[in-house]
């Protein structure tokens, strides 16, 4: 609140992904290949393989060119978006964790010396020189994940730190460990696959199906250590947390299946790989392989955000920066009176601070689509009950005459039309609209929260009945406010919803 | 449950303080070496001042400057971030969309001179295309954060320009108070990579005597454009006036000039040294000078104090490695032989 908000059309969600998820390959990428290089230098001197050194040299290019220039710079793209973004979690965050940073700071300076050496070094410097610098190089990259890993695991369990604010208990929270070896095995996983495509790029013959076999072996074995450790992270992550994304998020839930079904693929295009083609491997598939292990990562980053909701820092302060511990100002006085930066407009502004952090009028998570169709005192409920929709929602913290203004600033920018107009539908088709706007915010079909089976066996006016007095049915059930021909279409729809039809 | 406040500050305040002038100078020293260093290498690329293997050796350095300055920015924002949340923050996102493609200008600095560097070792020609694209990104880079750290000691400014446009796509339009302070950079840069260029090409009469041209030109100028800047800030002027920051102004340019002396006498270890405490005093007066336009709505010692004495130790050691580990490394490759033998 003490914050101007960045009022952008793209979303903070998109916005973010799209500097944070490329940022986390490359950096993986920047510890595993490390090691990698490190590894098979040390063995190709050892065999005296020359081959297998110039393979090295090449590699290093294009790893220093990914990792000294991309990913040292979206490292710092990252500090400049959530400064942005969420500059009231970024400011808690480098309060508590400064010297968190600051030590992770080192390692990174040392990093990046290390891998220009490295990268310059292969003429200039002698076998052990050359070798010991790119130890180093991978120490220093390995230590600065073993320190943000602490900040960022934080972020969704900060374990004692909520009761005593300790550091170090706040660091190695209980997601630490877990995370340290996951992220670990990623940077093996992501090694291999980068060495793959690199090695794609030979010619085809003996010495490119060594290379691809061994290659694949880092990535198979850094997606088995990968596997493992996110059961065991999976495990560490407090009930609490995953019972409610359970209940009421079928996103992240849907983002660790699909992570699990690319990890699969990913291990099983691998191995037959090494077994099948290993001497003709083209850049193709390299790069179907790479697309693979970045979607599986992201898949899995996508949850780990997710699963926090309704929180950016989970139980301390919630994702549109509202903190937990003012939750009694916020109700009493007010969001208002402790926004800095007004416009003028209290309603837009309320909006901005209560509502934008994750959604957008028109872009990514829209709600004009969302509410269209919707009357003035259905967007009212909805807000004053936004801790009970679906998707995890943080609770509307401010007064009501505050939720009334967001209401007004939501009703003037939706389409008021009937639903049969807006969407060009009628009979069931419209019933289903209907479900989607009046019901589904709550109940998706399939979900934990799914009633459909309750609707069974019951007659139209029985339904109709129930939509009287949707609003004393508890669990803050908004009263159904829409027109006639919509609440026929509903009832319809709701008969064969209850009948076991599909939505 | 009581849940812990975070609004405080982790470390004295002069502990804090220090450590981001420190690394605030150790990253303008290393960012005036690559800036004011590529601008020298264009201009004497353009006027055919100094070609060949000189210039290529020094067009091979600048992917390893950037980097140095890319490292050593980490820290100084950090610790402003620390100590200044509330302006830096607002600033930046006011001006959201110019602050956030500083990343993509340096992204595309940093390959330009890669390629130039590149390029260069292949062919012995320096690109001069190259080394434009790279020195506009730089320039573009040195122009948001002048133009957003100079909005983030205005307050009620902000407040405006923020009431009338959210999107992120506004300029300070003050530019009455960070025009001279940019020109102050950028001519300061230029003295410190006039610095640069004619250490490293002291065994080459043109690429000495263009570094010193713009050692001892930058240095008159940039000195001229701070003391117009000063004459800028008004009511401001007179609270600096009585501030610390007036000694340690008289201190920076004696050092200024006794870095022109030794250099002159091509004692380059002596000359740098006192340079580098020049910016460092630069530096300070920078420091003093943002308290003195924020007060009435800043005050640094209202802040809470709960040090983190351990978390704090465990940085102190990594820096003092870091710092081991960066000389034995540079030893090792700048002295191979010592090694092989």
């Amino acid at each position: 609140m003490h914050y101007p908000f960045w009022d952008q059309p793209i979303g903070y969600g998109v916005l973010m992904a799209i500097i944070a998820v490329f940022h986390v390959f490359v950096s993986h990428f920047a510890i595993g290949g490390g090691l990698y290089l490190v590894v098979n230098e040390q063995q190709a001197r050892r065999d005296g393989d020359m081959d297998r050194l110039a393979f090295l040299e090449q590699l290093s290019k294009f790893f220093a060119m990914v990792t000294l220039v991309a990913g040292a710079l979206t490292g710092v793209g990252i500090w400049f978006v959530i400064g942005l973004l969420a500059p009231a979690a970024t400011e808690a965050l480098i309060h508590n964790y400064v010297w968190g940073w600051a030590t992770e700071w080192t390692f990174f300076v040392v990093e990046i010396a290390a891998a220009m050496l490295y990268f310059y070094g292969w003429k200039r410097l002698t076998a052990k020189a050359h070798l010991t610098l790119g130890w180093i190089y991978f120490g220093a990259a390995w230590l600065s994940l073993v320190v943000i890993n602490g900040i960022l695991t934080f972020m969704l369990t900060p374990g004692r730190w909520l009761e005593t604010g300790d550091f170090w208990q706040g660091f190695f929270n209980p997601t630490y460990w877990p995370s340290l070896v996951l992220r670990t095995g990623v940077c093996i996983m992501l090694a291999g696959l980068y060495a793959l495509l690199v090695a794609s790029r030979l010619e085809a013959g003996d010495f490119k199906a060594r290379i691809v076999r061994q290659a694949a072996g880092w990535a198979v074995v850094g997606l088995v250590v990968t596997a493992l450790a996110q059961a065991w992270y999976w495990k560490a992550i407090p009930v609490a947390v995953t019972a409610k994304a359970l209940e009421s998020m079928p996103t992240p839930l849907r983002a660790i299946v699909l992570s699990l079904w690319l990890a699969a693929a990913l291990g099983a295009g691998v191995l037959a790989l090494v077994i099948l083609a290993p001497r003709r491997f083209g850049t193709l598939a390299a790069l179907g392989f790479m697309a693979l292990g970045m979607a599986w990562f992201g898949a899995f980053e996508w949850s780990r955000e997710s699963l926090r909701k309704p929180y950016i820092l989970t139980g301390y302060m919630y994702g549109n920066g509202a903190e937990v511990a003012e939750t009694a100002r916020y109700q009493r006085d007010g969001f208002l009176p402790q926004i800095t930066y007004r416009t003028g407009d209290d309603g837009a502004d309320l909006f901005r601070h209560a509502c934008r952090s994750c959604h957008t009028l028109d872009g990514y998570k829209a709600l004009k689509p969302a509410l269209a169709g919707a009357d003035r005192a259905y967007i009212l409920a909805l807000i004053q009950g936004a801790h009970l929709l679906r998707g995890n929602m943080p609770p509307f913290l401010g007064t009501p005459k505050e939720a009334e203004l967001i209401a007004d600033h939501l009703y003037q920018r939706t389409d008021h039309r009937p639903l049969a107009d807006i969407h060009k539908v009628d009979g069931l088709a419209l019933g289903r609209r209907a479900y989607d706007l009046r019901c589904g915010k709550c109940h998706a079909v399939g979900t934990a929260s799914d009633k459909a089976k309750s609707l069974a066996g019951q007659s139209a006016e029985d339904l109709s009945g129930m939509l009287d007095m949707a609003a004393s049915l508890g669990e803050g059930m908004p009263a159904y406010t829409g027109d006639a021909a919509e609440r026929k279409a509903l009832v319809a729809y709701l008969q064969t919803l209850g009948q076991g039809g599909k939505p | 449950m009581t849940l812990p406040d975070y609004h405080f500050i982790s470390a004295p305040l002069w502990l804090v303080t220090t450590l981001h002038l420190l690394t605030l100078t150790l990253h303008l020293a290393a960012m005036s070496c690559l800036f004011g260093g590529t601008l020298i290498a264009l201009w004497a690329g353009i006027r055919k001042q100094w070609a060949g293997p000189d210039a290529v050796d020094f067009v091979r350095v600048l992917p390893a400057a950037t980097a140095a300055t890319v490292s050593l920015g980490v820290a100084p924002l950090l610790f402003l971030q620390l100590v200044y949340p509330r302006q830096v923050y607002a600033a930046a996102i006011v001006s959201g969309w110019f602050w956030l493609a500083v990343i993509g200008a340096v992204i595309t600095a940093y390959y330009a001179f890669y390629r130039a560097s590149f390029q260069a070792h292949r062919t012995g020609q320096v690109s001069l295309g190259l080394l434009a694209l790279a020195a506009l990104g730089l320039l573009y880079t040195s122009l948001v954060y002048s133009s957003v750290f100079a909005l983030a000691e205005q307050p009620d400014l902000l407040r405006a320009l923020y009431a009338k446009n959210q999107s992120g796509w506004v300029w300070n339009p003050a530019l009455g108070a960070y025009g001279l302070r940019w020109l102050h950079m950028l001519l300061g840069a230029l003295t410190v990579g006039g610095f640069f260029v004619s250490l490293l090409g002291r065994h080459s009469s043109a690429m000495a005597a263009t570094g010193r041209a713009a050692f001892v030109g930058g240095m008159a100028a940039a000195a001229g454009a701070g003391f117009l800047y000063l004459l800028t800030l008004d009511t401001d002027l007179a609270p600096f006036m009585r501030t610390p920051a007036m000694p340690a102004l008289v201190v920076a340019l004696l050092l200024a000039l006794a870095a022109l002396h030794f250099h002159s006498r091509k004692r380059f270890g002596l000359s740098g040294l006192c340079l580098f405490l020049s910016v460092f005093g630069m530096v300070y007066m920078r420091h003093v000078l943002r308290l003195v336009r924020l007060r009435g709505s800043f005050d640094l010692a209202a802040w809470r104090v709960a040090p983190q004495w351990s978390p704090f130790l465990l940085f102190l050691v990594c820096f003092m490695l870091m710092l081991v580990v960066l000389v034995w490394m540079a030893r090792l490759f700048f002295r191979p032989d010592e090694d092989s033998a």
